[in-house]
């Protein structure tokens, strides 16, 4: 390996890290304020890939009808289950985030699908349509289970996973598909060529990150997140509502998820069930932050990034496998390290 | 009469088949600091957790004349009750001024919350030294103030305090029962959950004598402070009545 291709590598390698640190940071938030391991967090990957081309394809994204039947099938569940789930003015709340708002976005998709208005239009569509998503799944699957034990919501987490491939399957087909990309310059940097797609992906990720750092710090709201994973009884003391945490938690896991799938869409080809294994990786990312610390996963993520990308060029076939023999160390180090402060505790 | 801020009757709460509090009633007025005072085990703190609806629990509890069966912990929390449990429940790894602003989640912004802090600060100085320093730093006696403060921040009408003396020292646990009665002055009611019976019946101005789950006696404190039953369970001269318990005849 020259310096030009150690060069190439650990652009390729950041440029995935970057996706990776996006997963990992959903799936420490989802799992710090309502102990789900977000196993279907990939899925959001691949629908938001997925749902840019069929708009760009002049289509409707089965995203939208899917988004209507779960917004629908929401509205109906909690309006049987809560004593006070059926005040005029709880209803009408619940209509306008579960009725009318999937409503309006699948008749923007009916009237922007044909025009063909390009990426500005169908990426911020496309995370419009797969972030609610989101909030809908957890509550009807996991909200009803919220004083489960982990394994409980992990194997919940596992179902809904199952069954958003179905319907991905069922949405986009078995064929593999590129999105229009972003942009088609690029940039030389003395011996190297950096994509454009490139510069983007870094570029939304470090803001992203940048804004998650001031919402978590900085807003009541993020504080208050913060507060549930620190201590769910606290924070119901506080009058901080366990529900409203989830929601918020799910539709960021959600966003963010479909974000990357709108960035990745125009470097990768991306299959219905593509989205597992880069989900997979974000988890590798959040395990080794402890699936509670934020810059450990994040830095983790980029570390997850370029191991693959250099294992990608020195031994291809076993990419995924060296990826994932990654984990066993720092579970290792994880288990002994806890152990230790167990001791310590007694 | 004046109608009670908290009517509990007939409340009973089970964990299970074992039914750890039966057919508690009890009542606050506004202004007024009731304490339950009782030994370990005699169902004072899950008495607490029903009223607070973190504990599922039949009989019928109203606040300012509403009934709480359906209504969520959350939702009791905006409406005026506060409780400080047992194990304060802090948010740890944040800061202690995080730890205040979250405690008026339900309540004040902007300018009003900046106010609503002083005026925590100003009642635990403490706090305010320690404003930017990890909740899980502080000592003992902070972490009781900063729970305090913490529900304070919430403007409760209802403070309900468990157990806020527990593990501190002497010294501490006078500073926390002088605040207690400094609070009353600011028209907050207060239930007291106590073992430190003396201290409870001295600050407090009606009680109640709780034993394995039900209420056995109450009555003004200074009544009560009085009654021969009482002063032999509660507050026979200290650690005479326990030691002649554990010393067998």
């Amino acid at each position: 390996m020259d310096f030009n291709i150690a060069l190439f590598l650990a652009q390729d390698g950041i440029t995935n890290g970057a996706i990776y640190a996006l997963l990992g940071l959903s799936l420490v938030l989802v799992f710090t304020v309502t102990r789900v391991i977000l196993v279907p967090q990939g899925e959001f990957v691949a629908y938001g890939a997925l749902t840019v081309v069929g708009l760009e394809m002049g289509t409707i994204p089965g995203t939208a009808w899917l988004l209507l039947v779960l917004g629908a099938a929401v509205f109906v569940a909690d309006a049987l289950r809560a004593e006070n789930g059926r005040q005029p003015r709880i209803l009408m709340l619940r209509a306008l985030t579960d009725l009318v708002l999937p409503a309006v976005l699948l008749g923007v998709c009916w009237v922007v699908a044909p025009l063909d208005l390009g990426v500005w239009v169908t990426a911020p569509l496309a995370v419009a349509l797969v972030a609610p998503l989101g909030a809908y799944i957890y509550r009807l699957a996991f909200r009803p289970l919220a004083q489960s034990p982990v394994l409980v919501l992990l194997i919940a987490a596992v179902g809904v996973h199952l069954a958003m491939i179905g319907l991905g399957l069922v949405f986009f087909g078995a064929e593999g598909f590129r999105s229009e990309p972003f942009t088609t310059a690029s940039l030389t940097l003395g011996p190297m060529m950096v994509s454009g797609q490139s510069l983007w992906v870094l570029g939304t990720t470090s803001v992203l990150i940048t804004s998650l750092w001031f919402f978590f710090g900085h807003t009541i709201t993020g504080k208050a997140l913060r507060a549930t994973s620190v201590n769910r009884l606290g924070a119901r003391l506080v009058g901080i509502p366990a529900d409203r945490s989830g929601i918020i938690a799910f539709t960021m896991a959600a966003a963010m998820g479909a974000i990357s799938g709108v960035l990745i869409g125009p470097v990768t080809t991306v299959f219905y069930d593509t989205g597992f294994l880069i989900g997979l990786k974000g988890l590798v990312a959040a395990i080794m932050g402890g699936l509670v610390s934020y810059p450990i996963a994040a830095a983790a993520a980029l570390a997850v990034g370029l191991i693959e990308s250099v294992a990608s060029f020195e031994a291809s076939s076993f990419k995924e496998v060296i990826v994932f023999t990654t984990i066993i160390p720092v579970l290792l180090w994880q288990s002994l390290r806890s152990s230790h402060v167990e001791e310590e505790e007694e | 009469m004046t109608a009670p801020l908290l009517s509990v009757e007939a409340v009973s709460v089970s964990y299970g088949k074992i039914e750890a509090v039966r057919s508690v009633s009890l009542d606050i007025l506004p202004g007024q600091i009731v304490t339950v005072i009782g030994a370990n085990g005699a169902g004072k703190t899950t008495t607490l957790g029903g009223i607070m609806g973190i504990l599922p629990c039949r009989g019928g509890i109203t606040f300012q004349g509403a009934p709480l069966a359906t209504v969520p912990v959350e939702a009791r929390v905006a409406s005026g009750m506060s409780l400080v449990p047992e194990k304060r429940e802090l948010f740890v790894t944040m800061s202690v001024a995080d730890n205040l602003i979250l405690g008026a989640y339900r309540g004040v912004r902007g300018a009003a919350l900046r106010t609503a802090l002083d005026e925590v600060y100003d009642l635990f100085p403490r706090l305010r030294e320690r404003r930017q320093q990890a909740a899980g730093t502080l000592s003992g006696g902070e972490r009781q103030m900063l729970a305090m403060g913490r529900a304070l921040m919430a403007r409760p009408k209802l403070l309900m305090l468990d157990e806020p003396s527990l593990g501190l020292a002497p010294r501490i646990v006078m500073e926390i029962f002088h605040l207690i009665t400094r609070l009353r002055s600011t028209g907050v009611s207060i239930l007291l959950v106590e073992q430190n019976a003396r201290a409870a019946l001295k600050t407090a101005d009606y009680a109640y004598v709780m034993e394995t789950g039900e209420v056995t006696l109450q009555g003004p404190a200074s009544e009560l402070a009085q009654d021969p039953r009482v002063i032999e369970s509660y507050l026979g001269v200290r650690g005479t009545t326990q030691k002649a318990e554990e010393t067998p005849a």
